[in-house]
């Protein structure tokens, strides 16, 4: 039938521009800051440690070194949005024919190892990563953000210092794919495959949530999905905190930094309105690491997510994508991480990381709202006066 | 893309953000004007990176072929 052919063109080209081209970052950054908002209207804010911190109890736990068993991964709210994420940005990629295990060479793969370490270490005195620390803290008027911020900018400069020593005092690494620029073409290509099984998985996905509902965890069902959204939303921007931190470093490009003010802003606004309005407690995601505990583990968290390719939401949706060198980074990021949150508890240091800092309590409500979004803003302009100029360039 | 002949080849696989990026400027800074460079990658996002870059840097992305497992770029210095 002659209608068929135009109405299936439209649906290639929407298909293509959805699920197979990049989204831009400012859609992701838009689409993060709601979703962020969403969750914690739901149930609880948006995180990333904790549940990962979660699977490295288990491992510990089933190898003798805790005690106490964990809770339940599949129930454990920040657990539950872990897994969504890494699934979602799996069904994303798969969709996209992104998916790939991709082997890093042998320099990558300590990078990815150290990186890791720094950031498991990192996260463990900030009390939350990029996520955890940074933006969610932020936008639920935690004064630690500013500081687990004024950390990341450090670090990220730092370990930015360390990857241009790297490119120029160490041999460049020969890549782990034997070079072959002639090769018989595959007998199946079974990449062909992939955006049915991506579809699938989402539907598995929508299952799952649907399970949790039948046995009374619907909101659990539904942090799933969120988690899900937040992964497939992050994988088709190729969203990337690091980028945002490390770029106008490495190469005065601001796109993604702008990016992330814009979803701070969005994001502070709508959780401000969850807690003025007493839908959510004002404690909530108040982080008591205002204090050393930010500033240090922010700039050693910096570190080791510029070395590793990846921070906490980035080190996931990379997961979910293949990247094998951030499979290395997620295990020594959750058990470093793991290891010391137990070593701090039992030496006491743990309280002594910094204090709950809620702003509303110095500035009022609206002050609140306007300390976060001025200080945002003037970032934003920071960062696009150094695209302009270059001034904190650092020259390769 | 076929018949673009490189002068030089820089094997990116298996290397993700940022290393395809830094060592595609390093071996661009060496390169004559005129001259192609062509880039093994396995990194999706150096699809988008390497055309931003090549704009923001005044080069010409030439384009891309689909290689097996892998993805060969193509961009000319200024």
């Amino acid at each position: 039938m002659a209608i068929n052919a135009p109405f299936i063109n439209e649906f290639k080209k929407g298909y293509h521009i959805l699920f197979r081209k990049q989204w831009p970052p400012i859609v992701g950054g838009l689409l993060i800051g709601l979703l962020a908002i969403l969750i914690e209207a739901w149930s609880r804010p948006w995180g990333i440690v904790a549940g990962i911190r979660n699977w490295a109890d288990w491992l510990f736990y089933g190898v003798g070194l805790y005690a106490q068993k964990p809770d339940n991964p599949f129930l454990f709210s920040p657990s539950v949005m872990d897994l969504g994420l890494i699934l979602g940005s799996f069904a994303a990629a798969l969709l996209a024919k992104e998916f790939a295990f991709r082997m890093p060479p042998k320099l990558e793969t300590y990078k990815g190892f150290f990186g890791g370490l720094f950031m498991g270490v990192g996260s463990s005195l900030a009390l939350g990563c990029n996520v955890g620390a940074f933006y969610t803290p932020l936008a639920n008027l935690s004064a630690s953000g500013f500081l687990m911020m004024i950390g990341l900018i450090f670090g990220a400069y730092l370990g930015l210092r360390y990857i241009l020593w790297e490119l120029e005092n160490l041999p460049s690494p020969s890549p782990a794919l034997a070079a072959t620029s002639q090769k018989q073409p595959p007998s199946f290509d079974w990449k062909m495959t992939h955006p049915y099984l991506g579809a699938v998985v989402l539907v598995g996905l929508v299952l799952a949530a649907h399970f949790y509902g039948r046995y009374s965890n619907v909101e659990v069902g539904g942090l799933l999905l969120f988690g899900a959204a937040f992964g497939i939303v992050i994988q088709r921007c190729r969203f990337c905190f690091v980028r945002a931190f490390r770029d106008p470093f490495m190469t005065g490009d601001a796109e993604i930094g702008k990016a992330v003010v814009i979803s701070l802003i969005v994001a502070v606004i709508g959780i401000t309105v969850l807690k003025a309005k007493g839908f959510r407690s004002e404690s909530m995601y108040v982080v008591p690491s205002f204090g050393w505990g930010s500033l240090v583990g922010g700039v050693i968290f910096g570190i080791g997510m510029v070395v590793a390719g990846g921070c906490g939401s980035g080190t996931l949706w990379r997961v979910g994508e293949g990247n094998l060198k951030l499979w290395i980074a997620l295990f020594a990021f959750a058990t470093s991480n793991s290891l010391l949150t137990v070593w701090l508890r039992s030496w006491g240091i743990r309280q002594k990381l910094g204090t709950a800092v809620f702003l509303p309590n110095y500035f009022g409500w609206e002050g609140a709202i306007l300390v976060v979004v001025v200080i945002s803003l003037i970032w934003y302009l920071v960062l696009a006066w150094n695209e302009q100029t270059n001034k904190f360039t650092v020259e390769l | 893309m076929d018949d673009i002949k490189p002068d030089e080849v820089l094997d990116c696989r298996g290397l993700s953000c940022p290393m395809p990026i830094l060592k595609i400027k390093k071996a661009m800074a060496n390169m004559s004007a005129g001259q192609v460079l062509e880039v093994l990658g396995t990194d999706p996002g150096t699809r988008n990176d390497l055309p931003a870059w090549a704009k923001r840097t005044g080069n010409e992305y030439l384009g891309e072929k689909e290689g097996s497992g892998f993805i060969h770029f193509f961009v000319r210095k200024a």
